[in-house]
């Protein structure tokens, strides 16, 4: 059994269905992330956890232990808030040391604990200082502190990020990153932010609609996705869906017609047992590239369009091209790319493109065609 | 130059007539205060005579009658039973009404719409009405010209609830929940946690308080009818009545001096009283 097991769990609020037949294992030490768009359910998946949220159906388990109904100061789980949660009125030292203060340890234990946290933190120095006199990341650090003195089995995150500014973000990630291999303990963090969650996360859940979509390494996730919401979600910038018709599939592959309004190819994809109608093309942007006027190749696609946007990065530029259909795609490409209101050639690298049912599934072959 | 007339603003009609207006109010409010002032610290019947003064002109006069409130009647233990009576109310209230506001506030529990709404209910019954069930059940506990009689019925303030409850609401969720996961009990939470940050709405809770109980005239005429239970309010109003014998200046002092806790507490801490009724209004 793995170190949390959450099995058939759902969540009701009164006729809302938050959450729906969740199913997850998480094993001891990974560092995992739950993220998804604004009420998709991951906090309220997080707080379950913790137990400031009752369980409506289902269990949830930490080390083969049920915990549904124990206390959430029992439960061994320590966590840190979006807003961070201190107590205005108390000092660092008297923040971070609550949790102990309140299981009525010796102040010795106290000091010798708080000292411990304090310095992995860098927080030596502001042990006085009161919260309002603390910066954005330093508030986050005594909130971290905080989790970290009551040696908890389990580490919850919920957003703890989302309040500081771009540099500071990468930074205290980074921070976190270091915290989790020395402490090496199970961490389970919320957030929206997919490159967040792509960098920090040892198994990343995707979830919408109070669904779990995916689960997996996040590089698993990003190649190769369930279906057209992990494949969206995942990734910046996020993938191209190209609407077409498949009209037919053998030996070769499976054919489609009406590619961003008219172009037709043979997707490599072999054993797709779906019948002739809409499907989706999606491929991602690093799979795209301009090519030259009368330029073509056997196994890419290319296409016309009007570049609409170019985003200068320096090292690289994103190009946004309409194609007849009005769609948009988004490419990488080098500096100067493209020029706002030509038109540009971008050819589609087939085999790297992935294929989705009108419902949204991704249709997966047996394999690609052999070349 | 430029800045001071930009702040001061041309001088229109309406500035004039708000001007006006104002002082008017201020001299009809000031006024009989300041009256008090000059009849006590006066020799006797001079600024009431045909030829009246609006200042003091003597103040071993005004001591001298201090003196004789102080020694020659019942004041100053009307003092001590008024300051313990208020004292105990304002302890009273605050814990139960912070005790009260702590769940109605950052708990969910059946009824408790209903129950605050039926407590707000009581924020607009007049105590005239419920004065006579009191004093009878009061006096069924055998709870007349006592310290208990005089404290209690007054303890659960409808009004201190609903301050505190504007307050308590502004309190995170979050904070009380990372309470909850260090281990803070029900009580913990309420005692490190919600009362904490609720300190200056406890402390104009209080200051109210400490005013009402001050003032309040009916209760204690009604439950305290041996004069050892008699409040300032009480004696003061003794020395009011037509047939106290006493002349004017003497009831000046008498007023004089119970007036002036209240009137202390509120130019300490007038501050922090419109800063917590303001508070209570517009965080809710």
């Amino acid at each position: 059994m793995a170190f949390i097991d959450i099995s058939a769990v759902s969540k009701i609020f009164g006729n809302t269905r938050i959450l729906e037949n969740i199913n997850l294992d998480i094993e001891h030490g990974q560092f995992v992330v739950f993220v998804g768009p604004s009420g998709c359910g991951k906090s309220t998946l997080l707080r379950m956890i913790s137990g400031l949220e009752d369980v409506s159906a289902g269990t949830i388990s930490i080390e083969n232990e049920v915990v549904n109904d124990v206390e959430p100061a029992l439960r061994g789980v320590a966590m840190v808030f979006q807003s961070y949660a201190l107590y205005p009125h108390m000092t660092t030292f008297q923040n971070v040391s609550f949790g102990l203060r309140m299981a009525h340890k010796t102040a010795e234990f106290i000091a010798a604990r708080v000292q411990q946290a304090t310095g992995i933190l860098q927080l030596d120095k502001l042990l006085e200082r009161k919260p309002g006199q603390l910066s954005g990341g330093q508030k986050q650090r005594v909130a971290i502190g905080r989790a970290i003195v009551r040696e908890p089995r389990v580490f919850l995150f919920d957003e703890p990020l989302s309040n500081l500014d771009a540099e500071l973000r990468v930074q205290m990630r980074a921070e976190l990153m270091d915290l989790h291999r020395r402490l090496g303990t199970t961490m389970i963090y919320v957030t929206h932010d997919q490159v967040e969650a792509m960098t920090l996360a040892d198994k990343m859940v995707v979830m919408s609609g109070g669904r779990i979509q995916q689960a997996g390494a996040p590089l698993v996730l990003y190649d190769d996705p369930d279906n057209q919401f992990v494949a969206g979600f995942v990734g910046s910038p996020k993938m191209n869906f190209l609407p077409a018709t498949l009209v037919g599939a053998d030996a070769t592959g499976v054919r489609l017609t009406g590619i961003g309004g008219g172009g037709n190819a043979v997707l490599p994809i072999v054993g797709i047992t779906v019948a002739a109608g809409p499907v989706t093309i999606g491929i991602r942007p690093e799979h795209l590239r301009l090519v030259t006027e009368g330029a073509t190749s056997p196994e890419c696609l290319v296409l016309e369009g009007r570049v609409a946007i170019v985003e200068e990065l320096g090292a690289e530029s994103f190009v946004h091209l309409d194609l007849p259909d009005s769609t948009r795609v988004t490419l990488r490409a080098g500096r100067d790319a493209g020029r706002i209101g030509h038109t540009a050639r971008v050819a589609l690298d087939l085999e790297r493109a992935l294929l989705f049912a009108a419902d949204g599934l991704r249709l997966r072959g047996r394999g690609l065609v052999q070349q | 130059m430029s800045r001071t007339t930009a702040l001061r603003g041309p001088v229109t009609v309406w500035t004039v007539l708000k001007w006006t207006l104002a002082i008017a109010i201020a001299i009809v409010a000031v006024f009989p205060i300041w009256w008090m002032f000059n009849v006590v610290f006066s020799q006797p019947g001079e600024p009431v005579s045909l030829n009246p003064r609006l200042w003091p002109t003597s103040l071993s006069a005004g001591i001298d009658k201090i003196r004789m409130i102080f020694t020659e009647t019942g004041y100053l233990g009307a003092y001590f039973i008024s300051i313990t009576y208020a004292l105990l109310t304002i302890v009273g209230v605050l814990l139960i009404a912070s005790l009260a506001a702590f769940e109605f506030s950052l708990f969910k529990f059946p009824g408790r719409r209903i129950m605050f709404g039926i407590v707000m209910l009581a924020l607009m019954v007049p105590t005239a009405v419920t004065i006579i069930p009191t004093y009878l059940l009061t006096s069924r506990l055998g709870w007349l010209n006592t310290m208990q009689g005089l404290v209690v019925p007054g303890l659960a303030s409808a009004f201190g609830l609903f301050m505190l409850v504007q307050f308590m609401r502004a309190v995170p969720k979050e904070m009380i929940e990372a309470a909850r996961l260090d281990g803070a009990g029900h009580f913990q939470i309420y005692w490190h946690v919600a009362l904490p940050l609720c300190s200056n709405a406890m402390i104009t809770l209080a200051i109210l308080t400490f005013i009402q109980t001050w003032g309040n005239y009916m209760w204690p005429l009604i439950i305290g009818t041996r004069t050892e239970m008699y409040t300032v309010g009480q004696v003061v109003g003794m020395f009011n009545s037509p047939l106290s014998h006493h002349t004017v200046d003497t009831v000046m002092t008498a007023n004089l001096l119970a007036a002036i806790p209240p009137l202390l507490f509120f130019l300490i801490f007038q501050r922090k009283i419109v800063e917590g009724i303001a508070m209570s209004g517009t965080k809710g």
